[in-house]
């Protein structure tokens, strides 16, 4: 440390165009990211680019392939990625991902005493998440990168702000004299950043949680998540082994450290005369600039670079194959036990079988479902299925005018179905509870559930009864009935049923069995 | 490790009484009603138009300055805007309730986001558009027109139906109705409905023109003018316990300055979604009164029933809101 101040001086000294350049690069990337998170939510037709991030996950669209055993020709994006990859190293880590450059915003305190052995677990992980995903089982992509930023911000961290300037807004209008300013702040800000209604998630500690868990690793080492855990750094990092451009230190370095002490990743290691493995760099050009000696030079090779120590290893890859196969086998006999309990509610056209060899679990039809309908399973369908989507109505509904979740969806796991055919999309099927409905219980009148049935030959229907009081008088009542053959369960019956705690009229998934 | 100087402790104890704060803060998210109500607002509109007030309050005959003037005004047959315009003209012009400078808000209903304006589970958009542009040529300063829809998104609601499109094109202001200012108001003379969160925006505004469409509805058996009121609150379901009284007292509090049911189709069954052609009817009129139980009165009868077989009516007559003797009333077609 006590270096650090010739280094400053040295800093202050050269332009750093290039570091400059990378973060115009990062912020503008994030930005982009943010923008497009934010235009996800809705049910007007989406643009063009609404699969965008998640299609040039090369570890999303890899596992995609593998699970599904489909192709999507959208999934050709990630090749971008890959030829970048083996162009100039872990350049997407440095300069592109959001998670990486949201990372980079927590400036690094102190050096990192974590072991470079460990840098072995984020290999392990892609070698677990690669063979699961060759048994169908994607459960391990909810730490793709991109999946927990945006399931984060999906189904915590917006829903927080949102909530939070629905607050303020609640408190300033109390004040007659901000009236104005409020209620036009407010139509600046609704229509594109705020939803009509906020929506509730309920478990967004959780989601928020990986991330927050992410960022606090940064306290133990800057990039902590980047250097010993990302999957996708890993699977970009072995091609990176081979890429063309990697850093070399020429004679011209008198051993003063400087890059070492910049670099995010800690992979220059004195030691090994300030070289760095390009299988841990991220290509973002700290140490070219800070190098007073300029003895940083970034070059083309053609061999592979030599193995390392943390590198993985064909005991460790045995190993992890067999914990892999072993856990995909366990968590889909869970799977089986937990559908016979119950069957999760999907989103519309969704096949149960096909949606958890497909879905990236990346939370965007969270963000799309305008009533906060689809929420990241917890337990539904068992931990294989953790954090796929599944419809919990008493939190939201899936509205007659909307088929947003198929059309944001980048794998299709949801399938992108026009309104027409998403409106004949059966989801369950609403039962009435008659312990507990207002009419069949209490004798009180109540037609919610057929008043919102949005179905045009409503599949609620009411019976006219005519029931005694307590006090002998007689009352006429409408007593609500399911009619199977017209309902969809879309569960806006459900959402609405005034009675408290569980509705009195509740949509379960699945065929009754055939006698 | 270090020990814990005065200075860290402080900035942990800081940042414990801000958590403390934010939860606070967030706790205050919910989506409670603001209390207690704006001051200054009474319980009838501030601004009522000349002779809106005794129609609306009374029971008796009309004042001299009205002799003339109808209480209810029907236009069968023709384009909406040429209904609407009809209709006004008996009931002595748009100028009779709209002043230069004021502040209109039209309410429509656009209760579900599911289809457009051929269902008549929506408010006609040529309707609505033909009123804002009325409302402007009379020398209104703004006119906004709202709904609270609880199928689909309010954004999604007015572009499927319609309305945003006509709206925006007579020059009125499509508002989406935010949570944050619905606010909680004690309703004085109601019998029932003492308390309820209302929108600000209606309650302030100069003039409310109330623009229902005819459809069934299961519970009320119609929805018109009053149910039509269901959309400027924040919890719907409160209401359908005692829905009649319920809705009287709100039409009592709410007060539109004008009621104009559209009837140029009606859904005679499926209501209050719709989606079925085959349960719409094209009648092709429009009913106009500052009178909002007169209006529904005479629109019930479009469906073959009484104006006495609607509990809001009944409820509406008990309370002198207005009135229901359709044979009394004086109901010119045009």
């Amino acid at each position: 440390m006590a270096r650090k101040p010739v280094s400053k001086a040295v800093r202050a000294r050269l332009p750093r165009y290039w570091v400059w350049t990378r973060r115009a690069v990062q912020y503008l990337s994030l930005l982009g990211f943010l923008v497009w998170f934010v235009r996800l939510r809705g049910s007007e037709s989406p643009a063009a680019w609404v699969d965008l991030p998640m299609r040039l996950d090369p570890l999303a669209m890899l596992s995609h392939l593998l699970a599904a055993r489909r192709l999507l020709a959208g999934s050709a994006l990630a090749f971008l990625v890959l030829a970048l990859t083996l162009g100039v190293g872990r350049a997407w880590c440095g300069w592109l991902c959001p998670l990486g450059t949201v990372l980079d915003l927590f400036p690094r305190r102190r050096p990192s005493r974590v072991p470079d052995l460990w840098r072995k677990a984020k290999h392990l992980l892609l070698g677990a998440i690669l063979i699961a995903a060759l048994c169908t089982n994607l459960t391990l992509l909810v730490l793709d990168p991109l999946s927990i930023l945006l399931r984060a911000l999906a189904s915590g961290l917006w829903p927080a702000a949102e909530q939070a300037f629905g607050a303020a807004e609640r408190a300033l209008y109390g004040f007659p004299a901000l009236r104005p300013l409020v209620s036009s702040l407010d139509r600046l800000v609704r229509p594109h950043l705020l939803g009509a209604n906020p929506v509730d998630f309920r478990a967004g500690t959780v989601y928020a949680g990986l991330l927050l868990a992410v960022l606090a690793l940064n306290a133990v080492a800057p990039r902590f998540w980047c250097r010993y855990l990302c999957p996708l750094g890993a699977l970009l990092g072995l091609l990176s082994k081979v890429s063309l451009v990697r850093r070399g230190v020429n004679v011209r370095c008198n051993a003063c450290g400087a890059c070492a002490r910049v670099c995010p990743t800690g992979t220059i290691r004195s030691e090994e005369g300030y070289t760095s493995d390009p299988a841990e760099c991220t290509m973002c050009l700290e140490c070219l600039e800070v190098c007073p000696q300029r003895a940083v030079v970034f070059r083309i090779h053609l061999r592979p670079e030599r193995r390392q120590v943390y590198d993985p290893g064909r005991r460790e890859f045995l190993l992890t194959m067999g914990a892999a196969l072993l856990g995909a086998a366990v968590l889909r006999g869970e799977r089986h036990a937990r559908a016979r309990l119950s069957k999760p509610i999907r989103p519309p056209g969704v096949q149960e079988d096909r949606l958890l060899s497909t879905c990236l679990r990346c939370g965007a039809c969270s963000r799309a479902c305008p009533t906060g309908a689809i929420q990241p399973a917890l337990g539904e369908s068992g931990w294989e299925g953790f954090w796929t989507p599944v419809l919990l109505f008493r939190l939201g509904y899936c509205a007659y005018s909307c088929n947003a979740c198929g059309q944001v969806c980048p794998v299709e796991a949801i399938p992108p179905l026009t309104l027409e055919e998403k409106r004949r999309q059966v989801l369950g099927r609403a039962y009435i509870d008659r312990d507990r409905c207002l009419p069949w219980a209490d004798g009180r009148p109540c037609i919610v559930c057929e008043e919102m049935c949005p179905v045009p030959e409503k599949a609620v229907v009411l019976e006219n009864v005519e029931v005694v009081q307590d006090d002998g008088s007689p009352l006429l009542l409408q007593r609500p009935h399911v009619v199977e053959a017209r309902c969809i369960g879309c569960g806006i019956c459900e959402y609405k049923c005034p009675v408290p705690g569980p509705a009195a009229i509740r949509v379960y998934a699945g065929e009754p069995a055939r006698f | 490790m270090d020990e814990i100087s005065r200075r860290s402790f402080l900035r942990w104890l800081g940042a414990g009484i801000g958590l403390v704060a934010g939860e606070a803060l967030l706790r205050s998210c919910g989506l409670r009603p603001l209390t207690p109500s704006f001051p200054g607002l009474t319980p009838a509109r501030t601004a009522s138009p000349e002779g809106t007030a005794e129609s609306v309050t009374s029971t008796s005959a009309p004042t001299e300055t009205t002799s003339s003037i109808p209480d209810v005004a029907v236009a069968r047959g023709g384009e909406p805007e040429d209904l609407i315009r009809r209709a006004m003209d008996a009931l002595g012009g748009i100028g009779r309730f709209v002043r230069p400078g004021q502040d209109v808000v039209i309410k429509p209903n656009i209760c579900v986001a599911y289809h457009s304006y051929e269902y008549a589970a929506t408010t006609n958009p040529w309707l609505v558009g033909a009123l804002v542009r009325m409302c402007l040529e009379a020398g209104a300063r703004r006119v906004r027109v709202m709904d609270h829809p609880f199928g689909g998104t309010p954004e999604d609601a007015y572009l499927v139906t319609g309305i945003r499109e006509q709206v925006e094109a007579a020059g009125g202001q499509m508002e989406v109705m935010a949570p944050f200012k619905f606010v909680e108001v004690k309703l004085p003379g109601a019998r029932d409905l003492t308390r309820c969160a209302i929108y600000d925006e209606i309650l302030k505004a100069d003039v409310l023109i109330n623009v229902p469409i005819a459809k069934h509805h299961s519970l009320a058996r119609l929805t018109l003018g009053m149910k039509n009121l269901m959309g400027t609150i924040w919890d719907r379901p409160v209401l359908h316990r005692n829905l009649g009284q319920r809705l009287a007292d709100l039409a009592g509090y709410i007060r539109p300055t004008l009621t104009v049911v559209d009837a140029i189709r009606i859904l005679t069954a499926n209501g209050p979604t719709g989606g079925d052609l085959a349960d719409v009817r094209r009648l092709d009129t429009v009913i106009v009164s500052p009178d909002i139980v007169a209006a529904d009165s005479y629109a019930a009868t479009l469906f073959g029933l009484r104006p006495e077989d609607l509990d809001y009516v009944r409820a509406g007559v008990a309370m002198g809101l207005g009135r229901s003797d359709l044979e009394n009333l004086r109901i010119a077609v045009v």
